[in-house]
């Protein structure tokens, strides 16, 4: 009986996840070296070479790498930061649930109030007009679509910090941290000691591997960098539908074998991630 | 368990394909009365994919045309919304999949897309041609009949013609850049008011700069030509960046759109703005967006005036009621109310001349528009459209050496 809902369970897998999955990669590649494509002639390489050496894609990839990986440490360094101060507080309902409010709202509504907040036309703009320390509306600074991506990160924070805000205090009472750490106390750890080398591992121990998988997401983020980012570099998702809605048809292919190769990218490290877990599972 | 997956992935690939081969014979329109089309297209729903982003156009279509469309011809319409690149996806998708019934049977077109589905053979037609209303407009304007330097031969319907306007806040500047030069100026008194859409508005733009530099309104004329545009989109980069310092946030970055700018000229961030339509500023001063002492203006040497179509796609299911459909909306009725200052205020393309007296009395005294420039003023600063290899190149390049440089 048990084999067969296991068998029914693969089946939907197969169907709702792998398959298209495997199908539209394989589309994407036949696309990508003009085997498919109403506008694509046969067989060419000359799509990968334009999108390897036009110096774009590396460019894109270290930028959307290093948006996700600044968001990534913020997000997380403040998530545990105030885990360890206020992880009794934080279990209040009225706090759990605000917390959980920037966990429903979607990308695309949360770039839209970081458009609200920080544009020149938005409300810190018009604060600072009002009390005085703005004269002119070009003088309030690029905090959206600006060159450092302030706008991308700020956005990426508070959509993800409150999410490990709550992993983390979750984990702190499952792993019964708090008795951990009076045990440590007991035995003789000083403060600083029992949060460096009792708190923060342990908390990260558990929930690494959530933590790269946020990162993998935020590295393909869409909506929020579309809405507040620049036009060079753009961030992958971005530099992807860009090339896929270009004017000319005939290069088209260049946005699927940039697809295709942030596709593989990713695979690469969910595998590594995978297998390094069970690994260690094998190992503990 | 193996064997049943590739059972139903065989039963599924079967019924899609049964899906897709259901299809009503072909039209001729050469051997079919009008009135056998009307006939055929009662009770038909009419999918019609349109760009949604301006209420003014939402309204016409949706309390104006669509509720008579239903009255006169028992058709039922139904608007899906999406643009150029979206439409040219959808039927490239289509053709990929062999889809002969498609889910779009009428698409509202510019010149650039109408450039991408010629390529990909995305149009059914020729068939403007068999449209009764089609004796009122004057096919000899190469405005009309000429889009991006292609003869349009019947296989679109126009439907608005417009021109590419400058737009200023007068109680901002006093006298607007109508050349290069004056533009050079007028960034370093005002910097940071001006910038460049990365977009088809843009790009628009860049077709004039181009053939300011050219030396002549008619210097981008013909096919395109690879050593002259090297020369003059040299010098174009060049200019830019020039005044790159003093464009919006110092030339750092570019707006992705035009609607960008105009929020950002809305809000009095920038003076300068541009757009088609004649600068299509009545609408948005009457909906409070932009101050009321915004003017629309023409560029010394010229801007770009084009027409945009209305086209059946080449597997729409329902091309009869189509044909009804994109009749009436070249009728003057619908033309009329199309032109109302107050609402979608578009330029007719119907030849007033060649209106019945009743219509032409009408057209004649359509309100003028209350900030706007009219077509009519701008009648001299027309320039054509030129060849698409012009655009695809200002876009490549215009990324290339200036917003990745």
């Amino acid at each position: 009986m048990r084999t067969k809902y296991q068998n029914i369970g693969l089946l939907f897998f197969a169907v709702l996840g792998i398959i298209p999955f495997a199908l539209s990669f394989i589309y994407a590649l036949l696309y990508s070296l003009g085997l498919v494509g109403v506008a694509n002639s046969g067989f060419t390489i000359e799509h990968w070479q334009e999108i390897l050496e036009s110096g774009e894609f590396i460019k894109s990839f270290g930028f959307s790498a290093f948006m996700a990986l600044i968001a990534m440490v913020f997000s997380v360094g403040i998530a545990l930061w105030l885990t360890l101060l206020f992880h009794k507080k934080i279990q209040h309902k009225t706090i759990s649930f605000l917390l959980y409010l920037p966990l429903a709202l979607p990308g695309v509504v949360s770039a839209f109030f970081a458009v609200q907040i920080l544009s020149k036309s938005g409300y810190f703009s018009r604060w600072f007009y009002q009390i005085g320390w703005i004269k002119d509306i070009q003088e309030f600074p690029d905090l959206i679509n600006d060159d450092f991506g302030f706008g991308i990160i700020l956005t990426f924070v508070s959509v993800v910090m409150p999410f490990f805000l709550l992993l983390f205090i979750g984990v702190f009472k499952t792993e019964r941290i708090a008795e951990l750490e009076s045990l440590a106390a007991s035995l003789g750890s000083r403060p600083n000691q029992i949060i460096r080398r009792i708190t923060i591992p342990l908390l990260l121990h558990k929930t690494w591997p959530l933590i790269a998988l946020y990162y993998i997401f935020l590295l393909g983020a869409y909506e929020i960098p579309l809405i507040l980012g620049q036009e060079s570099p753009q961030m992958l998702s971005v530099l992807i539908v860009r090339e896929l809605k270009q004017f000319d048809l005939t290069k088209i292919s260049e946005g699927y074998v940039v697809a295709v190769i942030y596709t593989v990218l990713v695979t690469i490290m969910t595998l590594f991630l995978f297998l390094r877990r069970k690994s260690i599972r094998i190992d503990g | 368990m193996k064997k049943n997956i590739w059972y139903i992935l065989l039963v599924f690939s079967l019924w899609s394909a049964c899906q897709s081969s259901q299809e009503k014979p072909s039209l001729d329109l050469s051997n079919t009365e009008w009135s056998a089309i009307v006939e055929q297209a009662k009770g038909s729903d009419l999918h019609f994919m349109m760009w949604q982003g301006s209420p003014e156009i939402n309204h016409y279509i949706l309390e104006f045309v669509k509720p008579r469309l239903k009255a006169n011809y028992d058709i039922e319409l139904n608007v899906i919304g999406g643009q150029g690149p979206e439409i040219v996806q959808l039927m490239m998708g289509e053709k990929q999949a062999n889809v002969e019934s498609g889910q779009v049977d009428m698409v509202w077109i510019n010149g650039e897309t109408f450039f991408q589905l010629r390529q990909i053979q995305g149009l059914w037609g020729p068939f403007v041609e068999s449209l009764p209303n089609a004796q009122y407009v004057d096919f000899e304007d190469p405005f009309i009949s000429i889009d991006f330097q292609q003869p349009v031969n019947y296989m679109e319907c126009p439907w608005t013609i417009s021109q590419f306007a400058m737009v200023y806040d007068s109680a901002k500047i006093s006298n607007p850049p109508t050349n290069l030069d004056e533009l050079k100026t007028y960034v370093q008194e005002y910097p940071g008011t001006f910038t460049i859409s990365n977009d088809f508005s843009g790009m628009t733009l860049l077709k004039s700069f181009l053939a300011e530099i050219s030396g002549s309104s008619q210097g981008l004329n013909g096919p395109f030509n690879e050593d002259n545009y090297l020369e003059w989109s040299g010098k174009l980069w060049d200019f830019i960046e020039e005044i790159r310092p003093y464009l919006w946030k110092a030339g750092s970055t570019f707006p992705k759109e035009q609607t960008k700018m105009d929020q950002m000229f809305a809000n009095g961030e920038i003076y300068l703005g541009f757009g088609f339509g004649e600068g299509a500023i009545d609408d948005k001063i009457h909906q409070g967006l932009f101050p009321n002492t915004t003017r629309a203006y023409p560029w010394a040497n010229g801007t770009i005036k084009n027409t945009n179509y209305l086209g059946i796609a080449y597997n729409a299911p329902n091309k009869e009621a189509a044909l009804v459909a994109i009749n009436y909306m070249l009728s003057p009725e619908a033309q009329l109310q199309k032109a109302d200052p107050k609402g979608m205020d578009a330029n007719t393309v119907l030849d007033i001349d060649q209106l019945p007296d009743e219509w032409k009395t009408k057209f004649q005294n359509i309100t003028r528009r209350e900030y706007g420039i009219s077509m009519n003023d701008m009648k001299e600063y027309a320039i054509q459209e030129p060849d698409p290899r012009y655009m695809i190149r200002l876009y490549e390049d215009f990324r290339k050496y200036i917003i990745e440089n």
